[in-house]
């Protein structure tokens, strides 16, 4: 079956080239939607040179879960920022601007997601770097964009608004309920990822022509491409979309049951073998040509979807959990239990696939995270480490890569434009750090 | 309305970046020729559609009675026979079809893929490779090709020999994140008696799906950037509840270190706060404050600066244990239900000019339907909802334009095209068949 290409993907893919390398981006990001891009590129070998406002930085960093902290770091934090540099440098002052300039000289792309015209007042917007870096791609992500009403108004967005203003989460309940949140920070995810596509498609102009850009992204606007059908929906009928729980309104049947072991289990089977399987599975292959549902265009109608649905969940609750999962497994339909931290966590697929990857921290210690999800056979990314201590890589930047000496280093620290972490949980180093795990080499 | 201190800059930027301007200047992607074998997968059909809006030539290939995709649509309900998603992901791409049960249809695809860039393809692992278009076969014709397959479990692994389809449903329940998600059951109710919303939720739109279809954008993209160096292709793998898990910050973290499983806590936040669903007179509101001050103003907004004694607060450790939030949470109800969601949005605004705190003001957002939103003045000047006059389905809304770009914007040329549209073109360009060549093909079930 072409099992070449894959084997022994997981044991190999920490070493191997990786597709960005060469690539520097600075981001001058907080929370999720901001870092969350510069960590993807950097997963693929880009180098992502994170900048903080010392001694504090980043405000994700005082993020705990109701509390919990991962070795007194925000588990956010430590997901949301990998394989980075950390440089503390005060964008206030003009000797940390100028800093940042000399990097920007020397970088493919730049991130933030501040307000508009934070950057410029700061002497380092779009309209500066340009002058001495006239291919920069250049990126700012925020709620609203950079012109238009609401950007204009300066409100203040972030993963929630963008649910609430877009519709995505009035299309995420059942119906006549109200709406619920996303468990995850769905927009500020997702609009961080829609963006490397603009990011990385620009970098791909850049390399035919020479030419840079300037992207901007809203996290609201990004989300609702994703929003399918409600759009030409209610153009076309005047009418406005609906939520539908955990039915699928336009794949039939695409529902969640209830098992008689008390589980939750997801399943599907549209296409007519699919379709077929599940009928002969619940033993009613009758039904496969009943007129209601034979065709799944009939199918999809509200009367036969939800009679049809009605059936589904009467047989599932006399099957247990396992019984459906190998029913589907053998009929060909799809079918999963609705999944916990703990059936994750444990999941042996998911470890096997590398996916569950295991990262190794010099100052973070050993746990499981996920890879980067896109497995590439010949430049397979890989997780390297998670969070550092604000300003951590200080010495390493203005050395290694600025070219600093000594002296210079010593001025900056003293006029403040470059300084460390402050002695907060989620700012400084983990308990128990010997002061030397995990620095950079300077080269 | 006064307009902000940086309004050169957001005129600047408009006058190129408006999307209205976008037809007739240079797109990134239009020298990668991209084909797109996808089938009933939304994923591979919004992956491909990201670089068809940066000009990449995309080519569907359907088999001769079309992608089931195209028959899934809400309610049932049909545009010019056209299923409303596939309708919205048909944008910019040539639609041909090909037979590959035949061999005439492989050495079609072979041909194609000689020529081409990417492929993407959603079929169970194995399946093309036993009729010869495996990546391990295509390889050798075009050893630059970017093969690219998204599927539930992945090209290895225990479950990728699975027989199971990939749906997008089913995605979200194997990512953990419909597990979290949903109303809580009411007390004194267990989960057999419970109301049937009273369940993990599913996010409405395909997520799972949108999700893994742009991580595979992504991973082509740098595919695509290494390529130019090594010469090279190479093979992609996308599990479609592995890249939706990946957005998940904390659970798995919180589940080590802590023995943590997240529930639901419907419009509140397992994490952090301010940060939560609120009810009001007309609606909902969300409101987010991940500052001490932030939530210190917004309990300003609410009159309690006194009774709380909010300018007392150090910092938001108090408020990360849920039972502490849960002793405000009434307080916050009784305040937002009494206001409609426009009132608490003004208000936020204000005290953002003039409060105690000033410029700190929490995020206040109004929990809107989509109906509301495609009405909204500010989303349609961004240009997210201009009509596409489509020479086949007429004049449609598909979401667009959703980044802006000052060099290289997105546009959406054409919104779709029937199966085999493009058959004649196609075969004529690509493979330098003729009408009579064509027709012979279709004569034989080949096309």
């Amino acid at each position: 079956m072409g099992q070449e290409t894959w084997k022994d993907y997981v044991k190999k893919k920490a070493g191997g080239p990786k597709p960005l390398k060469g690539i520097r981006v600075l981001e001058v990001c907080t929370l999720v939607f901001g870092p969350s891009g510069p960590s993807w590129l950097a997963e693929m070998g880009a180098e992502s040179i994170k900048c903080e406002i010392p001694p504090l930085g980043d405000v994700e960093r005082a993020l705990s879960c109701a509390g919990f902290l991962f070795k007194e770091q925000s588990p956010l934090f430590m997901h949301d920022n990998v394989n980075k540099l950390y440089f503390g440098v005060d964008l206030h002052l003009p000797a940390a601007q100028e800093l940042f300039l000399e990097l920007a000289r020397k970088a493919d792309i730049i991130e933030d997601n501040l307000r508009p015209g934070v950057m410029e007042r700061w002497n380092v917007g779009y309209r500066q770097v340009k002058n001495i870096n006239p291919s920069i791609i250049y990126v700012e992500k925020n709620g609203f964009g950079q012109w238009g009403q609401y950007a204009e108004e300066g409100r203040p967005s972030n993963d929630g608004a963008a649910q609430a203003f877009s519709g995505f989460s009035w299309m995420s309940s059942f119906p006549d309920r109200p709406p619920v949140k996303q468990m995850i920070y769905a927009c500020d995810m997702y609009g961080a990822l829609l963006t490397e596509v603009a990011v990385l498609s620009a970098l791909h102009y850049r390399e035919r022509t020479g030419r840079g850009q300037y992207i901007e992204a809203s996290q609201t606007e990004t989300i609702i491409r994703t929003m399918s059908w409600i759009w030409p929906y209610q153009y076309l009928t005047g009418q406005g979309a609906h939520p539908a729980g955990n039915r699928d309104a336009s794949i039939c049947p695409a529902d969640s049951f209830r098992t008689s072991d008390g589980a939750l289990i997801a399943l599907a089977a549209a296409i007519p073998e699919e379709f077929k399987g599940l009928c002969t599975a619940m033993g009613k292959p009758e039904m496969a040509t009943d007129p209601r549902f034979k065709d799944h265009g009939v199918r999809l109608k509200e009367e036969n979807a939800t009679a049809l649905l009605k059936i589904i969940a009467a047989w599932a609750k006399t099957k247990t959990l396992k019984e459906i999962e190998s029913l589907a497994e053998k009929h060909h339909f799809a079918a999963s239990h609705v999944m916990n931290a703990k059936d994750i966590c444990e999941n042996t697929h998911l470890k096997e696939r590398g996916f569950m990857t295991q990262v190794d921290d010099a100052l973070y210690g050993k746990y499981l995270d996920h890879e980067f999800p896109v497995m590439m056979s010949k430049t397979p990314p890989k997780k390297k480490w998670t969070a550092r201590p604000v300003g951590f890589d200080n010495e390493y930047i203005l050395k290694s890569i600025l070219g600093k000496t000594e002296g210079d280093v010593k001025k900056l620290y003293e006029c403040k434009a470059v300084g460390k972490w402050a002695d907060r949980a989620g700012r400084r180093p983990p308990p128990g750090w010997d002061g030397k795990a995990g620095i950079n080499t300077l080269m | 309305m006064t307009r902000p201190k940086w309004a050169d800059w957001a005129d600047e930027v408009r006058a190129l970046d408006d999307p209205r301007f976008a037809h007739g200047k240079p797109e990134a992607l239009d020298d990668i020729l991209v084909l797109d074998l996808s089938y009933n997968n939304y994923a591979g059909c919004y992956c491909s559609s990201l670089l068809a809006e940066f000009g990449a030539e995309v080519i569907r290939i359907e088999p001769p009675g079309g992608d089931f995709l195209r028959s899934c649509t809400p309610y049932g309900i049909y545009h010019k026979g056209e299923g409303l998603n596939y309708l919205t992901e048909g944008r910019n791409k040539l639609h041909v079809t090909v037979n590959l049960e035949t061999v005439e249809g492989r050495d079609v695809l072979k041909d194609l893929a000689s020529q081409a860039d990417v492929l993407l393809e959603t079929f169970k692992p194995g399946t093309l490779y036993k009729i010869g278009l495996g990546y391990e076969q295509l390889k050798e014709i075009n050893p630059k090709l970017i093969f690219a397959s998204i599927t539930n479990y992945g090209q290895f692994g225990p479950l990728s020999k699975s027989n199971m389809p990939d749906y997008d449903n089913v995605a979200q329940a194997r990512s953990g994140i419909q597990y979290g998600t949903g109303e809580m059951i009411p007390e004194g109710m267990t989960p057999e008696n419970a109301p049937e919303w009273a369940v993990p939720t599913k996010a409405g739109p395909w997520s799972a799906w949108c999700v893994s279809g742009t991580f595979m954008a992504v991973g082509i993209l740098a595919a695509l950037h290494w390529r130019r160096y090594s010469g090279e292709g190479q093979a992609l793998d996308v599990s479609s509840s592995e890249a939706y898990m990946r957005f998940d910050d904390y659970t798995h973290l919180w589940y080590q270190g802590g023995q943590n499983i997240t529930e639901r806590v419907a419009g509140l936040d397992n994490a952090i706060w301010l940060y939560t669903f609120a009810p009001t007179k007309n609606g909902g509101v969300f409101l987010g404050g991940l500052r001490l001050e932030m939530w210190q103003a917004f309990c300003d907004i609410m009159g309690k600066w006194d009774e709380w004694d909010v300018g007392s607060w150090k910092d938001l450790g108090p408020f990360m244990k849920m039972e502490v939030r849960l002793k405000y949470w009434p307080g916050i109800v009784e305040f937002t239900s009494q206001h409609t969601s426009e009132e608490l949005i003004q208000m936020s605004l204000e005290y953002g000019k003039n409060g105690r705190l000033a410029p700190i003001t929490p995020v206040v957002a109004p929990i809107v339907s989509p109906e509301v939103t495609m009405k909204d003045p500010n989303w349609n000047d961004r240009g997210i909802f201009m009509p596409v006059n489509d020479p086949v389905y007429g004049e449609i809304v598909v979401a667009q334009a959703q980044y802006k770009l000052t060099e290289t914007p997105i546009r959406t040329k054409w919104v779709c095209r029937p199966i085999g549209h493009d058959n004649e073109f196609v075969y004529r360009k690509y493979l330098g068949i003729g009408p009579s060549g064509l027709g012979e093909m279709k004569a034989k079930g080949i096309v």
